[in-house]
């Protein structure tokens, strides 16, 4: 069964100069249930802009997305927010913890807009990345790889039912990346949540079965019918 | 819901501790507007319902040709020079007029150690009811003085600032304030302490009047005269000696009633109160200002929170609560602290007005005037922290979340 799908989405910025530039045009996209894909695709790409359109952060232009068969685009605000806290999990390149906070508090914070209160599993989860001596550490008394596990953890902590991680290994050395992206597997392993990473690194996508191109399924310069042929 | 709530007030909570140092200005603003405030309010409010309860359980005062005001400050509130003397004629044709209850003569000129020394009769302390039902009562081991020796009754703050106990003796000092050169050669003996009354009596040392008229050193119409007389009135007499004194008469002046007199003197501190009132308005303007600032500025530092916790699937109304509930921290603060600025100077003013009046203020008294200062700062700061919540509300997640350069 889908948990994602997507359909003609269209999102164009204005420029300063006022020049309207798309940069997502994407026809068809499904993951399933529980799967793992990883997308590849050039830095400044559009690839950010595309998950915080699956994220509902965003709103596309034209065309429709659908998170467990419900369309973002037919959802209130309030009920976007609820299924952004509920179902999504998001890793960001640059973690984005909050920095007035300890890393046990970032995932409360996480848990209570999902209206969980068992702090048992906060608890549980940062000592399964590794950080159970760090749970009172604010995030600059944390090392990057340490910062990292945390954010892997909030975005876990609610067990999701879609991963979102955006170049999650953009900030880390490579012992790193490698070490979090095979912890991020674990997690949503365990959780069941499917997982959509997208990065330029070559590395991090190896390692998914299902692997996709970003400038192919995206192609906002091309008519559709040059992306026919891309396809062939 | 609860669970938002805690989050709610920990993300508030650490957004005033964030910014410190100027969520602490902001608060010492609000406190200083609303001492000021409450201070202009209730001092003056206070200081008024104290003078108008200190009147001795008098209605009205006769004395010299003069201002009612200096008279009543002279006799009732010792404050102030005598505006002249009355002949002890005058004295006992009052005494003797239908509708007067009570008449007291008072005479004054001398002081030990700069406190007054007031010459009356005994009767006052026997007969009088200084507040409707009390008598003066002299601490144990005491007694009231007898009208022709030289025996002084001490009023309970000059005993305890002149540290006065029954058995001493002290020499009077001409004038009203003291010099060391203007000793008298009688020699006076404390017979009684009274106890603490909260009105002015408590700040005098009072002696029987024979004892000024005669001091040593007077000049001799002084044995013949009066500085004031203490009425206390039955019925309507007010109006007829009024008529009497203040109209047809030009010998002296009927101070009635002496609330009324007082009433004018507060309403001619009018401009001054406004005067605080507006440098109140003005901090607390100041103050929304601060406050504005601070959440303008944190907002700046603070846009990628609120798009992480958007992120994380806060709703824009919780992103306003913040905003919001930051203010009400700062403000509540300010609150707490106006109340504590109020306190504060209740307690000296009411010190300096007990110690030049010998009136009592109650400077911790509370009231709903107290409650409906805390709710407006805090609507203010509310107020206040609009614009940036505003703001807050719309702020865009998707740019804020983009790596930082």
């Amino acid at each position: 069964m889908s948990l994602l799908r997507v359909n003609q989405l269209k999102k164009s910025y204005v420029s300063a100069d006022g020049e309207s530039t798309r940069v997502v045009d994407v026809d068809d996209f499904i993951l399933k249930d529980s799967e793992f894909c990883g997308m590849r695709g050039e830095s400044g790409s559009g690839k950010t802009t595309f998950l915080h359109l699956l994220a509902g952060i965003l709103s596309p232009d034209s065309g429709e997305i659908e998170l467990m068969g419900k369309n973002l685009r037919s959802l209130s605000h309030s009920e976007r927010d609820g299924l952004r806290a509920s179902v999504l999990g998001y890793v960001f390149q640059t973690f984005n913890l909050l920095q007035g906070f300890t890393s046990l508090e970032n995932l409360k914070i996480a848990m209570s807009f999902a209206g969980s209160t068992d702090h048992e599993i906060a608890i549980d989860l940062l000592g399964r990345v590794g950080l159970s001596k760090r749970l009172h550490y604010y995030p600059h008394q944390l090392s990057i790889g340490q910062q990292q596990r945390v954010a892997l953890a909030r975005a876990l902590v609610n067990k999701p039912k879609l991963v979102l991680a955006d170049e999650p290994t953009g900030n880390l050395d490579p012992s790193n990346a490698s070490k979090a992206i095979e912890l991020l597997h674990e997690l949503c392993l365990e959780a069941n949540s499917a997982l959509l990473v997208v990065s330029h690194d070559e590395g991090v996508i190896q390692g998914f079965d299902r692997q996709v191109d970003w400038g192919i399924i995206n192609h906002p310069a091309n008519t559709s019918e040059q992306k026919n042929l891309i396809r062939k | 819901m609860k669970t938002n709530l805690r989050t709610l007030f920990l993300l508030c909570n650490r957004g005033v501790r964030q910014f410190a140092f100027s969520s602490f200005v902001a608060s010492l603003a609000i406190a200083m507007a609303g001492g000021l405030f409450l201070g202009t309010w209730k001092i003056k409010e206070g200081a008024q319902e104290a003078f108008n309860l200190s009147s001795g359980g008098f209605d009205a005062v006769l004395g010299a040709r003069g201002s009612k005001l200096q008279l009543i400050l002279n006799a009732v509130f010792h404050l102030e020079a005598s505006p002249g003397n009355l002949k002890w004629e005058q004295y006992e044709v009052l005494k003797n007029t239908p509708g007067v209850k009570e008449a007291y003569p008072l005479a004054v000129g001398d002081n030990f150690m700069g406190y007054r020394l007031v010459g009356t009769l005994s009767s006052l302390f026997h007969d009088h009811e200084w507040k409707e039902g009390v008598k003066y009562k002299v601490q144990s081991g005491g007694r009231y003085f007898s009208d022709n020796a030289k025996e002084a009754l001490v009023g309970n703050f000059v005993a305890n600032k002149l540290n006065l106990k029954i058995g001493d003796t002290f020499n009077p000092y001409h004038g009203l304030t003291y010099r060391e050169d203007s000793k008298h050669d009688e020699i006076y003996v404390v017979v009684g302490i009274l106890e603490a009354t909260g009105t002015p009596s408590d700040k005098v040392i009072w002696i029987p009047i024979k004892g000024i008229q005669l001091m040593e050193g007077h000049a001799s119409e002084y044995a013949t005269s009066v500085s004031a007389v203490l009425v206390k009135l039955k019925g309507a007499a007010g109006f007829t000696l009024e008529m009497k004194y203040n109209k047809q008469g030009n010998q002296a002046t009927f101070a009635w009633p002496i609330a009324a007199t007082l009433a004018q003197f507060f309403d001619r501190l009018v401009w001054f109160e406004k005067v605080l009132e507006w440098i109140a308005y003005l901090v607390g303007l100041v103050a929304g200002l601060i406050i504005l600032a601070i959440l303008r500025n944190s907002l700046n530092e603070r846009k990628r929170e609120f798009a992480i916790l958007r992120c994380l699937g806060a709703s824009r109304g919780f992103i306003i609560n913040v905003v919001l509930g930051q203010s009400l921290i700062i403000s509540m603060l300010g609150a707490l602290g106006s109340l504590l600025i109020y306190f504060i100077m209740s307690g000296v003013a009411s010190y300096f007005i007990r110690d030049q009046t010998g009136v009592l203020l109650d400077p911790f008294s509370i009231d709903f005037t107290f409650i409906y200062v805390f709710f407006v700062i805090l609507f203010l700061g509310l107020i206040s922290a609009l614009p940036p919540a505003f703001l807050a509300y719309r702020v865009d997640i998707s740019k804020n979340l983009r790596p930082l350069a």
